[in-house]
């Protein structure tokens, strides 16, 4: 190793200093910067077999030669990356005594949500001395799955225990080299969930990074690779509406889905990671990759809510390999203050008869930017391709902006596009109407705002749904003055 | 030497024996600092994602013309709309032909740059309008700034128009092996006056034509300016054409762009709403087939509040063409109550054929109606067989549809002869004879 | 119930209400009649609270307190319904949803808790069966799409869910076939009773047919010029409005 013991103490000693309220910091930290060394020693931290190891250094050489994109429609000081530590072993020990130590905005927001104290104390970070519900639920879970031959587990744990399924899969759908985040993910990821169905199985529940928030950590760099086999079902929901507080300010994730012949997979994701405070100072830089491949008659559906990151850089996208396979992106954006959002789909038809469908919602106050940027690709070989794409924002107030560039291309006369766009306000009409009937300005906005965004609410599944609603009445909260 | 280093190592040849006191001098030498700079457009810009001027490059052009060509009238008559009366500025391979041209100075200008530039009477209207709204930036406007020299000046002034629609046709006659053009049209119309343009690029012969036209229009407050622009040229002549439309209070400004020639075509059609209740129309029908490429870049800037713009581009593209639609809406914040719409509809013909579109809105503003829409399809099989229920053989039913297809934009032509002759190219390209106008 | 004193709206530097008074007792039905332009939406938008308008001197007392500082959803809160003559659009949210969030933020300003979703669930039943309103109906996004009879029809459904003390009916017969007409007035009259008081507002003496008033007022040029009892209205479709201009005139 390259390091020794004292130049790691070294690094310990800044970190302390840097968060003061980490009393016991774990001597797991890599120091800061990045070469191939630092490379190395994650994955040897990881115990990872040597396969991994020279993944990890091919991913981080490509890196080395690319360059950040700059095309997205969003301007922030860009990260230094010699200046960030790459690996940090989860952080075992709780953060607070009780919740009083909590910040109180953030037990307010929590409390709008309708989140369990106990389910508070575990999201802020905050011992707990009983044995948390969670914790028997994921048990008891977790067995339910194995009876199915499911697998679900970190991507950590897949790489010791299923080799030959990782081995296989990853990278396949999003390469190392595909883009700048994407090939310093594949570098330096942490950790991430693995998830397997076995052919012909429907997985009888929602599976959800939610519960092993405690359990993992979510990381920086997080990397999730789902797989689904022949004829199998699954549906996956990542990420939770309470606020998440992080002090890395970097986030690059990747997410591989495979849906092989008839299998069908649904992603939800609701985002709400910290946006900075309303002058723009702070939050979370969000720049995820995430791609689904779908084989014959397989189907792909990503659903987003997307309120939080400072600024966001996101495409779900879905390759129709297979022929009549479908793809679907469901999206609602919400920027606010001076968050930035560059966010859309890609929908790449390869296969004949593939099908696809695109609805975004995107919705701007304070002196937000919020952009939507997708491209629909028909290839020569794609017969009877359909696409359906509609884009609608909606401004409030106007120091915010609302975008949209969507690039379709097409190369087979059999081709069927359409792709309609809108751009709105809430009508003074149409809050006095709501106030007339005895609804206040601010509820009768949520209540708009919803209605605007029903169709994408409606796809995401029930108990998701009522949380993501109540998500967007707090976003939006204060932008009309 | 390739065709930039040839270009730049050009324009002090070409500024010599012009006058260098004039201000436009300075225009020109800035002008030719930015082509320097930026060179020709390449796929990695995103504003020429899906066209290359590579293979343009590679041909070696001739920048002036070595020799004054006369062409017999009744040989290129039928390039003219010549069943109406028109006023008419004809080059031939860039040079202003009088013996084909009909100009005026009978209470509006209907003339030529090149008097403009030079003559004392015009100074005025230079110094206030001359590159003016066209970019500085942009480098294919900066090469033809560069060598900004000869094209169609047009000025109305105020409450007047002039007596009938003018021509503008640049001929080229295949005199050079390969010939690039740069034409410059300067045309204003000032308050509450009108006036009808049709331009059009005409390549005589086989040999390669590589024209970098650059036109400014203004409009000033209440007027009325209809510019159409007809590329049905050889397969061998490209044409990148930049215009740029500045207009003032309540004026109203259509262009119809009518593709259905030519090798490579790109428009850069850019509006600039400076005023209020403007109201902006663009529309364009483009069919193609062969090889061809056809890329439509426009932008509409709405910079105040109250005003409208349309835009509606239809194409249909067959054999191995292939079509690009860039479409930006701009709304700035102070430009509230904005009525923007766009519409891009494309039908493929065949498999060979490949559609880009790209309509973009980026609204600032929060009281604002604004929607774009694309669609890229078939003909309507069920309509198809309606027809030929009733007894019409599919090629025609076809053409029918075409027709429909694209009427809308016709539509709101306002000389009725050019419809018809539009009318007549699009039957020629859909390979049918019509029963039947629209 | 509802008085006015001496009441004065303008909107942008030009007064639309020049001294409107009128006095509406529980248990009565008010008729106000006028040609186009005379005042008679913006005095239902101005006692609605609609904040476009500017109101100079004057007082709306709803059970003697003072409306003015009050905002358009306290209005409600205390009881003030305005059935409008162009219902808006709201995409995305259904009929049902909306009289939920309505009903239950109302109970809330009265310090009640929510409407437990049984009777919400019955309620809705019984108003919609009232009004000859499909179910099907209240799934749909309010007024999005609706025909103008079917919003006319939405918005009487809207107060018999949430049964003001004071109801504001500003031309509803408009865009109305003679069947939906009647409908609605039927609505319109059991909703009646001696706690609550109804103005109507209307062009034609039509629905007066139907809704039969206590009182008819004459609005012309900001001010209520003339004031009858039912008699009044047949006179209005009989001789029009010129007299009345001409009287007002002298």
């Amino acid at each position: 190793m390259a390091y020794t013991e004292e130049e790691l103490k070294k690094e310990l000693e800044t970190k302390e200093y840097e968060y003061g309220f980490y009393t016991d910091i774990e001597s797991d930290t890599l120091p800061k910067g990045l070469n191939e060394d630092i490379v190395i020693a994650i994955s040897k931290k990881k115990e990872e077999p040597e396969w991994m190891t020279e993944w990890r250094l091919e991913a981080f050489r490509a890196w080395k030669e690319m360059e950040e994109p700059e095309w997205a429609n969003v301007t922030y000081e860009k990260p230094d990356f010699q200046n960030i530590s790459y690996y940090s072993a989860p952080n075992k020990k709780p953060k607070y005594n009780s919740l009083d130590e909590v910040d109180p905005e953030l037990l307010e927001t929590f409390k709008k949500l309708g989140i369990s104290v106990d389910e508070q104390k575990k999201l802020a970070g905050v011992a707990v001395d009983i044995v948390m519900d969670s914790v028997s639920v994921a048990t008891t879970f977790k067995k339910t799955l194995a009876e199915k031959g499911i697998i679900f587990c970190s991507i950590s744990e897949a790489i010791q225990e299923h080799p030959e399924l990782v081995k296989k899969y990853l990278g396949t759908v999003v390469p190392k080299k595909d883009n700048f985040y994407a090939a310093l993910n594949s570098a330096v990821f942490s950790d991430g969930s693995f998830c397997y169905i076995p052919k012909g199985v429907r997985c009888p529940m929602e599976l959800s990074t939610y519960f092993r928030i405690n359990q993992a950590g979510t990381g920086q760099f997080e990397r999730t690779l789902v797989i689904a086999e022949e004829g199998s079902y699954v549906s996956y929901l990542e990420g939770c509406t309470a606020p998440m507080r992080d002090e890395n300010q970097l986030h690059a994730a990747v997410v591989e889905l495979i849906a092989l012949d008839n299998a069908e997979i649904k992603y939800s994701t609701v985002q709400n990671w910290y946006p900075g405070n309303n002058e723009g100072k702070g939050g979370v830089f969000n720049f995820v990759t995430k791609r689904g491949l779908c084989e014959k008659n397989a189907k792909i559906s990503w659903t987003q809510v997307e309120t939080g990151s400072a600024v966001t850089w996101k495409y779900p996208s879905c390759v129709l390999k297979g022929d009549n396979s479908i793809g679907e992106f469901y999206s609602i954006a919400v920027t606010n203050n001076f968050q930035q959002a560059d966010t859309g789909t890609k929908m790449i038809h390869l296969g004949k008869n593939t099908k696809s469908t695109i609805i975004s919602k995107g919705i701007s106050a304070g002196q937000s930017q919020n952009s939507y940027r997708g491209l629909v690709q028909v290839n020569s070989r794609a017969e009877n391709a359909r696409n359906f794409s509609q884009c609608d924002s909606l401004l409030m107030g106007n120091r915010c902006g609302a975008h949209t560039f969507p690039y379709i291309e097409a190369k087979n006369k059999t081709a069927q596009i359409e792709h309609e766009a809108t751009t709105s306000k809430i009508g003074e009409d149409q809050i006095f109407y709501c106030n007339q009937r005895g609804i206040d300005t601010e509820k009768a906005i949520a209540l708009i705002v919803n209605g605007f965004s029903k169709e994408v609410l409606n796809k995401l599944p029930m108990e998701f749904a009522v949380e993501a609603q109540k998500l967007l009445e707090i976003s939006l909260e204060g932008s009309v003055g | 030497m390739d065709l930039k280093e040839k270009l730049v190592s050009s324009f002090m040849a070409f500024e010599d024996g012009l006058d260098l006191d004039h201000p436009v001098h300075e225009e020109r030498s800035n002008a030719i600092k930015n082509f320097e700079t930026k060179g020709f457009p390449t796929k990695k810009d995103e504003a020429w994602k899906y066209t290359s001027l590579k293979g343009l490059q590679k041909i070696d052009f001739s920048i002036f013309p070595k020799q004054e060509t006369t062409l017999e009238y009744k040989d290129v008559k039928k390039y003219f709309l010549h069943d109406i009366d028109t006023y008419k500025i004809v080059f031939v391979d860039g040079v202003y032909s009088s013996y084909l041209s009909e100009t005026t100075h009978d209470g509006v200008d209907v003339c030529l740059m090149s008097s403009a530039f030079s003559k004392p009477m015009f100074q005025q209207v230079i110094e206030v309008y001359f590159n003016k709204a066209a970019s500085k930036d942009e480098s294919l406007t900066s090469l033809n700034t560069a060598f900004s020299k000869e094209g169609a000046y047009i000025y109305i002034p105020k409450n007047k128009m002039p007596k009938k629609p003018i021509q503008i046709l640049h001929l080229a006659t295949g005199n050079e092996a390969a010939l690039m053009l740069q034409p410059r049209n300067l045309i204003v119309a000032e308050d509450n006056a009108e006036v009808q343009i049709i331009e059009r690029h005409q390549s005589l012969t086989g040999n390669e034509v590589f024209t970098n036209s650059v036109t400014e229009i203004f409009a000033g407050k209440d007027a009325i300016v209809d510019y159409y622009k007809v590329q049905n040229d050889a397969p061998t002549a490209s044409l990148v054409d930049n215009t740029y439309i500045s207009q003032k209070d309540k004026s109203v400004v259509r262009v119809h762009t009518f593709s259905l020639g030519g090798k490579l075509i790109r428009n850069n059609l850019n509006f600039y709403q400076n005023g209020e209740r403007i109201d902006s129309t663009l529309k364009g029908i483009t069919i193609l087939g062969d090889k061809q490429h056809v890329d439509h870049h426009t932008l509409v800037h709405h910079a105040q509040p109250n005003c409208e713009s349309h835009q509606d581009y239809k194409g249909i593209f067959g054999d191995s063409s292939t079509g690009v639609f860039n479409g930006k809406i701009i709304v700035d914040k102070i430009a509230q109550k904005t009525d923007a719409f766009q519409q891009n509809n494309n039908i493929l013909l065949s498999d060979r054929s490949t559609i880009n579109s790209k309509p973009q809105l980026e609204i600032f503003a929060d009281d604002v109606k604004c929607s774009h829409g694309c669609t890229i399809g078939q003909l309507d099989e069920e309509a198809l067989f309606y027809l030929r229920s009733r007894g019409i053989p599919k090629k025609e039913a076809k053409a029918l549809m075409m027709y429909a297809f694209a009427n809308n934009v016709l539509e709101s032509v306002r000389i009725p002869e050019l419809k018809a002759r539009i009318n007549k190219i699009i039957a020629e390209k859909l390979g049918v004879r019509m029963g039947f106008d629209l | 119930m509802l008085e006015i004193k001496n009441l004065h709206a303008s909107v942008e530097d030009k007064e639309i209400l020049k001294g409107i008074n009128l006095k509406v007792n529980a248990g009565e039905v008010h008729a106000i009649m006028g040609p186009n332009g005379s005042g008679k939406s913006t005095l239902a938008e101005v006692i609605a609270g609609q904040e476009e308008f500017e109101v100079g001197e004057g007082n709306i007392l709803l059970e003697g307190e003072d409306l003015e500082e009050l905002s358009p959803e306290e209005r409600a809160h205390k009881g003030v319904f305005l059935s409008f003559q162009y219902p808006v659009e709201i995409p995305g949210v259904s009929v049902t949803n909306f009289m939920k969030t309505a009903i239950n933020e109302s109970r809330k300003a009265q310090g009640l808790e929510d409407m437990p979703a049984s009777e919400m669930l019955k309620k809705i039943r019984e108003k919609s069966e009232m009004l000859e309103i499909d179910r099907k109906f209240l799934s749909r996004s309010l007024n999005e799409g609706f025909s103008g009879g079917e919003k006319k029809r939405n918005e009487i459904f809207q107060m018999a869910m949430m049964e003001p003390k004071l109801a504001i009916l500003d031309e509803t017969d408009s865009g109305l076939d003679i069947d939906a007409l009647r409908i609605v007035a039927n609505g319109v009259n059991k909703l009646r009773s001696k706690d609550n008081a109804i103005i109507v507002i209307t062009h034609y003496q039509r629905l007066l047919e139907y809704i039969i008033p206590d009182f008819v007022h004459v609005l012309y040029n900001g001010k209520i010029v003339k004031s009858g009892t039912k008699e009044l209205a047949l006179e209005l479709e009989e001789k029009g409005y010129d007299w009345l201009k001409e009287e007002a005139a002298v």
